[in-house]
């Protein structure tokens, strides 16, 4: 294996997992994705050293590391720090130049974002502060039926009918879910509801930044597929598929950042 | 950047509450003004001290104005009333007297829970919604009269006619010194920040008025000394950022931090807390209708509804000052329950996305809670612009080529 130079990484370090990914020669060569924990440098290394150790390589290989999302203010190992946001639309548009619109839903928030032919910000709009339409909503929802986060999708899309849920703060949500469960609605049919409030809320988010085809869907979040069935009904769309797990692809927009910034500053030359 | 001058300022804004406190001793009345419309030069010329009560960024204050009026209302005005309720902040115990506008309804809600519970003196300016038609500039003569009469009533003796015009005199040169210092904060090679100009402005709502208009004179005269002639550029290589939206007060700068912590620049703002207030006032007659018209017919504040966007005078001054300044976005800062600025958020985006400028806009209140996803969104916004300008750089580049 040649060192030259030619790896750069990204590190997105985020509320419920740190995802890193290793380019070389412009091609994904390495990933990692560990959950986070309190300690967000440790978070990062970690996913970090998994991707390096499955590539073979030390850390002193690469050229240049750009560290992302929360946890990109305590980074020491990153030489920039970059928001997820940028990111993203890097990632996005590395998969897929015809991507204009992201929707990328992560542990604690949600975005929309808008990008240009060359994968930059456009327009983006984020959720507020509370958990309404994020990971960590679901995860909650996902433990009042005490079923596994990620059969969370699958179970909703099995529904027959639509349960509408009214509450978006989280707290009201689990105990109007607890309500409906207690009036004999059917689970699968109060996911379903679930799924479409969340999805309805993140349509309010596109109204302020409009949507483009075509439309990509980043962030942990991505992985499930009711979530997915349920945005596409709300905007009337349909996702592209990525080819890689949609976690990692703030970290893969920080690894190709990581690869322009190299080249700006003369580090490496293409 | 170091002016001295606001070295001196600062030391005095320690020593003011002391100030006042020996000259209410003396016999003299503190008037606690409130609002957009309230014509200081008035409260000024009858022989009080004016002083503007603007305070923000404490959420314990909030909390507490929130057992007094309602927490739907806008975190300011909480916090305002939370602050009488404490009875802490210095210049809240010298006030005598407060007189408050109804610009924004909010405003004259926190007029009436102060007066009701805290028992204390208040004047009311009322304003009138329509505040473009000829029906309402009347109305608001007579309102403005009434005014007036009220505060004579407090200060035992009329008004003066030479003693209102003395008045506008001096604070018409505090206004024209305040601007042209304000050119010299956005000019490239810049010895005075956008941020230092502010804390300028907002120690005139506190200083004495001649007292201050003397340090504003030193401050321009320093600034021309070290800066002969200021050249407002956009090729500086800053991300150069106009803030609007609702009021940032004295006590908070959780916004202002941020955009300076993530590498951007402010440029300019449209803030009635900040530089807004002293623009384009134009006092035609020396009567307290005339001061009152003056403020009227200048920007209107957001709480006056006007619903066409071509000949909105608000928007066209925002647009005048994005172009005058060269400001490549806008950050539009919107308090929680600050209706008037929130709701019109989306229209003022999209009509400076014609002339390609970005708008983000930041709803916050005074917890710290929503510290890192604001500075997340701010941080994109400037890697925005900045991505932005290198692309058009290069394609300058090209081109030129």
């Amino acid at each position: 294996m040649s060192i030259n130079g030619n790896y750069f990484a990204g590190v997105d370090v985020g509320s419920l997992a740190a995802k890193s990914v290793i380019l070389k020669d412009g091609e994904i060569f390495a990933t990692g994705l560990v959950p986070s924990g309190v300690n967000s440098v440790e978070s990062g290394l970690n996913a970090l050293n998994l991707a390096l150790e499955s590539a073979g390589l030390k850390q002193e290989d690469l050229t240049y590391i750009v560290g992302t999302g929360y946890g990109r203010v305590s980074a020491p190992y990153a030489n920039k720090a970059v928001t997820e946001i940028t990111c993203h639309a890097k990632g996005a548009n590395y998969l897929h130049p015809t991507v204009r619109t992201i929707i990328d839903m992560g542990g604690q928030d949600c975005k929309a974002i808008r990008i240009d032919q060359d994968g930059a910000v456009v327009d983006f709009a984020m959720n507020d502060k509370c958990a309404a339409g994020t990971g960590r909503f679901l995860e909650v929802m996902a433990g009042v039926f005490k079923v596994e986060l990620k059969d969370l999708g699958a179970i909703a899309l099995s529904a027959t009918d639509t349960v509408p849920m009214s509450s978006t703060c989280t707290v009201f949500a689990e105990s109007e879910t607890i309500s409906l469960v207690a009036r004999g609605e059917k689970p699968e049919n109060i996911l379903n509801g679930i799924h479409h409030s969340i999805a309805n809320r993140i349509a309010g988010l596109f109204s302020r930044v409009g949507i483009e085809s075509d439309v990509f869907f980043s962030g942990g979040v991505a992985k499930n597929s009711g979530m997915k069935s349920a945005i596409e009904q709300a905007l009337k769309v349909t996702i592209v598929k990525p080819e890689i797990d949609p976690q990692l692809i703030g970290a893969l927009g920080a690894a190709v950042i990581a690869r322009n910034f190299s080249k700006k500053e003369g580090l490496w030359a293409a | 950047m170091s002016v001295k001058t606001l070295d001196v300022i600062r030391k005095r804004l320690e020593e003011r509450p002391d100030e006042l406190r020996r000259a209410r001793e003396n016999g003299l009345k503190v008037v606690g003004w409130v609002g957009y419309n309230v014509p200081e030069e008035i409260i000024h010329a009858l022989g009080f001290i004016p002083v503007r009560i603007a305070i923000g960024g404490d959420d314990r204050l909030v909390e507490i104005g929130a057992r007094y009026a309602s927490s739907k209302t806008c975190v300011f005005i909480r916090e305002i009333v939370g602050a009488f309720a404490e009875n802490q902040d210095p210049y809240i115990q010298q006030t005598d007297i407060l007189a408050f506008d109804a610009t924004c309804l909010q405003n004259y809600r926190a007029a009436e829970v102060i007066e009701y519970f805290f028992k204390k003196d208040v004047v009311v300016l009322a304003v009138p919604r329509n505040f473009h038609l000829d029906e309402a500039k009347e109305y608001f003569a007579h309102e403005a009269n009434e005014f007036t009469r009220l505060l004579e009533e407090r200060a035992g003796a009329p008004l003066d006619s030479a003693r209102l015009a003395e008045s506008v005199a001096l604070y018409n040169d505090i206004r024209k010194t305040l601007k042209s210092i304000y050119t010299f904060q956005a000019s490239k090679d810049n010895v005075i920040s956008w941020e230092e100009v502010y804390d300028l402005i907002q120690a005139g709502d506190l200083l004495d008025k001649r007292e201050y208009l003397s340090l504003l004179t030193q401050t321009l005269d320093e600034l021309k000394e070290r800066q002969h002639h200021p050249v407002i550029a956009s090729d500086d290589g800053d991300c150069r950022i106009f803030l609007s939206g609702s009021l940032i007060p004295r006590g908070d700068r959780k916004l202002i931090g941020i955009i300076r912590s993530v590498g951007g620049r402010i440029v300019g703002d449209d803030l009635w807390s900040g530089i807004l207030p002293h623009l384009d006032l134009d006092i035609k007659e020396i009567s307290p209708a005339g001061v009152a018209l003056g403020y009227l017919n200048r920007t209107p504040h957001a709480a006056l509804p006007y619903l066409d966007l071509e000949s909105d005078r608000r928007l066209k001054k925002l647009q005048e000052r994005l172009s005058e300044f060269k400001a490549q976005g806008v950050i539009y800062h919107t308090l929680r329950y600050c209706d008037p600025f929130t709701f019109k958020a989306k229209e003022t985006k999209n009509v400076l996305a014609k002339s390609g400028i970005p708008l983000l806009e930041i709803h916050t209140e005074y917890a710290g809670s929503d510290y890192e996803a604001m500075k997340t969104r701010v941080e994109a916004f400037v890697e925005m612009i900045k991505i932005k300008s290198e692309i058009a750089e290069e394609q300058g580049v090209l081109v030129d080529a």
